[in-house]
């Protein structure tokens, strides 16, 4: 489905928009791979503890911890690339109707969504922003003191950075309908 | 509007616009923010309860297994693992009817047994098996109709990425919820050979011109060893593992992964390209179903605040429906939202409704999470919205096969789940006894 | 005046605390407020729906929820100095005195109201005290040595508690026990009576040893300050005061069933000892005075850990309290 996406996907678009979507894309495929490479940390670190922890009677301390706090810079750090790549869910039986019939209407639609996609991501940007200041200032951890502590806010940098990815890479759906919209029949 | 209203037209709001092709996170998201708006008056609040919600929801150690179990499958499937368990099955039923179709059953049942999603499976065996049995007559809509219908085992049969989910949601055992699926998931994969081989046997033409798998060439007794060792050791180790008492879910994902990688090192199958593809994907997988468990999230705290869990948890608590009629109302709604939504969403969207309602009639969460799974999987054959049949188009990629042609191929699968289901319903032993 | 007030526990209503808010507190502030012009409508957002355990603070703070069970026990980063009494093991059992004293602190003392406030709230009161922790494991425990080696997973902070006893301590959560030592990936499990016996864990971990770590506290009502503040006096009172009866309350409750949860133990077949003195002492002794790690990090932070340590101390033992260790005075 990612493939079909893709194919045909810069029909109607002038060089320019393509231009600027690839240095986008640069900055998108740049963040993946840390969240790819993160997923193999991960896959390492527990392996590890288990390791440790069965032969030798020495778990890694925080395990719990790095997982927890990993996963949710993994999913912020690959949404961008998860959206421009066609694999955000969604059902579009309906929107293939439609484009079967009334090829501008389905472009319009799509305007309208990534629109409104942008405004809630840059809600959620503002109202995030916040929470990782907090942590900066305070310098909130998670974990014991004792036996193992790691700050929080590399994570909540991490959120703010994966919602101006998805923000940028939504902006730019929407230029590119905008652009089918008001362009020739292509 | 009261609270509850407002909870209410916000439900109606987002399954709208789920149908009409916006993203499912973010109709999600946006019901939610209108609905917390509305009902608090304030917008500020409304993007503080996104706000939490995306950094607090997923920040947990049990959200490890996502990427792990998935990364698996993927690794397990690039090194031709897949493969190896088709080859097995396929000797092991050689002499049978409608052999292949059978093996091919047979090969999934295996697979899901190291593998925790449907759509792996999917993929996998339409590389592998479809061009297989079609080079032996079987029609193609019958072909891809068995890799179809046998790729729903992948979630039910254990490790399941569902059964994980809804553990998470109702704060379950992962280890009892992948025990309860082993019985339904073996007797599916039964149900599927039976109703091969009664068709085989007595509307031949259903299947077309097969000429079967007596035509293969058996393996060896050297070449099965090899095949399966590497397989058996997999799976002994993954689910060992977790039962045996070595390790954590999570743990076991990990532990599988390299697993998995050390065998396809050994054998030469697993490249550097390969696993870098594999990784990515597998990041996309993950952004891809947090994203939804965070929008998900979002939304029933919406709905929370609204108050219509609760209130359907009286409504239905008092109402005369009693104790089948709601299981059996909310089993159709599975179905119904089944035929456009994926199967995480469907469970994120009603379990965290229905949970209220469960703790008043004590329902088994085990046995409900065993119904819930079967009902949602069926929707991964059901048109309009398949993935399982959208997978197995994309990975076909022969334009001679349409989408309607997989849908109909796969629809007596569907039906042989809905029988698995009313089994289910009507012998909860089925997935409870081996707790 | 009519208003709604949302009150938030990341808990279900089945642990006790939770009961408590939902049995006692709500209905102790209706009955201060009848007669008045004031009136709540309450929606109780328990059980994760609105805020997981561990999120009460920041739904309070954020104000989603006007008022939450805030688990210090579960922040420890921003209810730094609240968590004294995880570090300060050996110290005092009665779960009780610990409350009612951590409550008076809550109010009294600079540095721990300057904590709550510092997170935008306003403490209420109705302390969760939690009952003597006991070690509870699939062997036999007569001596400190017969740890060694073994997997003991407890709550956050007590994970510092086997340090020194040779047992490898790992950091657990209550939802997994009962699995994990059935399956054998821990050996035992550091937790309280009132949680052991609904989670079935004695079923698993037969040999309860009462080692003496001693009650703690967890946290308390709070709410969000800015809220607060704009309220009319006689709804600040009322709220104080049914966060006190909440808390006496609670604890009865609390006493009452944890010899109860205990017989019911024994008698499913659980075999329940007490160490000597010699062991507890031994036990004490061998551990790092982490009390003392935790409050100079935490003056390096700026948050006067040293002297909250030493007034804790100070006041368990004016409440007649005789630790095995004097963990302020080494
Ligand atoms: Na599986
Ligand atoms: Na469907």
């Amino acid at each position: 489905m990612a493939d079909a996406m893709s194919e045909g996907e810069a029909g109607g678009l002038p060089a320019w928009f393509l231009t600027l979507r690839r240095l986008v894309d640069a900055v998108t495929g740049a963040l993946n791979v840390a969240g790819t490479v993160l997923i193999l940390a991960l896959m390492v670190l527990i392996n590890v503890d288990v390791i440790g922890r069965a032969f030798f009677g020495a778990p890694v301390s925080g395990v719990p911890e790095i997982v927890s706090m990993s996963i949710v810079a993994i999913v912020f750090l690959q949404i961008a690339q998860t959206f421009r790549k066609g694999r955000l869910t969604r059902a579009d039986a309906m929107l293939g109707a439609i484009e079967a019939r009334a090829p501008r209407l389905r472009q319009g639609i799509e305007l309208v969504f990534a629109l409104a996609a942008s405004a809630l991501v840059w809600q959620l940007y503002t109202a995030s922003l916040p929470l990782f200041v907090k942590a900066w200032q305070r310098n909130t951890f998670e974990g014991t003191v004792g036996d193992f502590t790691a700050p929080v806010w590399p994570v909540k940098l991490v959120i703010q950075i994966g919602c101006a990815a998805l923000l940028v890479q939504l902006l730019l759906f929407a230029l590119a309908a905008l652009i089918r919209l008001v362009g020739r029949r292509g | 509007m009261s609270p509850f209203e407002i909870g209410l037209v916000s439900f109606g709001a987002m399954v709208a616009m789920v149908y009409l092709g916006f993203w499912v996170p973010f109709a999600l998201m946006l019901s939610s923010y209108v609905g917390v708006w509305a009902i608090k008056g304030s917008p500020l609040l409304a993007g503080k309860l996104l706000a939490l919600a995306a950094s607090e929801t997923i920040s947990s150690y049990f959200f490890g297994v996502v990427p792990l179990f998935v990364l698996m499958g993927y690794i397990v499937s690039v090194t031709g693992m897949g493969r190896d368990a088709f080859d097995v099955a396929n000797h092991l039923f050689r002499k049978l009817s409608g052999g292949l179709g059978i093996g091919t059953v047979g090969a999934n049942a295996i697979f899901a047994a190291i593998t925790g999603i449907s759509i792996a499976s999917a993929a996998v065996f339409t590389r592998i098996a479809v061009p297989e049995m079609m080079r032996h007559g079987y029609s193609a809509r019958f072909s891809v109709g068995v890799v179809a219908g046998s790729s729903v085992l992948g979630m039910l049969i254990p490790p399941s990425l569902l059964l994980i989910l809804y553990g998470l949601l109702t704060e379950q055992s992962v280890g009892d919820l992948f025990i309860a699926g082993v019985i339904p998931g073996l007797l599916l994969a039964t149900l599927f050979g039976v109703g091969i081989w009664l068709t085989a046997r007595l509307r031949p033409q259903a299947l077309g011109e097969m000429s079967d798998a007596a035509t293969r060439s058996p393996l060896t007794q050297q070449e099965l060893v090899a095949k399966s060792l590497p397989l058996l050791t997999l799976i002994g180790a993954v689910l060992g593992g977790i039962y045996g008492g070595y390790f954590t879910p999570i743990e076991a994902g990990a532990v599988g992964c390299l697993g998995a990688i050390v065998i396809g090192l050994a054998r030469r199958s697993l490249g550097w390209r390969d696993f870098w593809q594999v990784l990515n994907d597998t990041g996309l997988v993950t952004a891809a179903i947090c994203f939804l468990i965070i929008a998900a999230q979002m939304y029933s705290r919406m709905l929370a605040l609204s108050g219509v869990p609760a209130g359907f948890g009286e409504f239905v608590a008092s109402a005369e429906i009693g104790y089948w009629g709601v299981i059996l109302a909310y089993v159709a709604l599975v179905i119904v939202m089944g035929t456009i939504l994926d199967s995480s969403s469907i469970m994120l969207i009603l379990v965290p409704l229905m949970l209220p309602v469960l703790s008043v009639m004590q329902v088994d969460l085990i046995w409900f999470g065993i119904v819930t799974i079967i009902a949602v999987e069926i929707g991964l054959l059901t048109p309009p919205f398949g993935i399982s049949v959208f997978v197995i188009k994309s990975a076909l990629d022969d334009p001679a096969i349409s989408l309607g042609d997989i849908f109909r191929g796969a629809a007596p699968f569907a039906l042989m789940m809905l029988v698995l289901l009313a089994l289910v319903l009507a012998f909860p032993s089925l997935a409870t006894a081996l707790i | 005046e009519e208003m709604t007030v949302t009150i938030v526990a990341g808990h279900p209503p089945v642990f006790r605390w939770v009961k408590h808010a939902s049995q006692t507190f709500i209905p102790a502030v209706n009955e201060a407020l009848e007669g008045t012009d004031h009136s709540i409508t309450w929606s109780e957002q328990y059980g994760g729906s609105l805020a997981k355990v561990g999120e009460e603070l920041e739904a309070v703070e954020e104000g989603l929820a006007e008022i939450g069970l805030v688990s210090s026990l579960f922040d420890p980063a921003k209810l730094a100095v609240q968590n004294v009494t995880y570090f300060t093991p050996f110290v005092i059992s009665d779960s009780t005195v610990v409350s009612e004293w951590m409550d008076e602190l809550q109010a009294t003392d600079e540095v721990m109201r300057a904590s709550w406030e510092a997170n935008g709230l306003e403490y209420l009161g109705g302390a969760i005290g939690i009952d003597d922790y006991l070690l509870m494991t699939t062997f036999p425990v007569e001596d400190i040595a017969d740890l060694d080696g073994r997997k003991i997973a407890a709550p956050g902070p007590a994970v510092n508690w086997l340090e020194g006893t040779g047992a490898v301590g790992v950091s657990g959560n209550l939802t997994t026990y009962y699995n994990e030592i059935k399956t054998g990936v821990y050996d035992g499990v550091i937790v309280f009576a009132s949680a052991a016996l609904p989670g079935k864990l004695h079923e698993v971990a037969p040999y309860i040893t009462k080692v003496g770590f001693g009650a703690q506290y967890a946290g308390g009502l709070a709410a969000n300050k800015d809220w607060f503040d704009g309220l009319d006096p006689v709804v600040q009172q009322a709220l104080r005061d049914a966060a006190e009866a909440d808390r006496v309350a609670y604890h009865a409750d609390l006493d009452a069933s944890v010899s109860t949860f205990l017989s019911m133990m024994e008698e499913q077949g659980a075999t329940i000892s007490e160490v000597d003195e010699a062991f507890r002492k031994e036990w004490a002794d061998g551990m790092d005075n982490v009390a003392k790690l935790w409050a100079e990090r935490l003056d390096a932070e700026g948050l006067k850990g040293t002297e909250v340590l030493k007034t804790y101390m100070d006041t368990m033992r004016a409440a007649g309290a005789t630790p095995v260790r004097n963990w302020d005075q080494e």
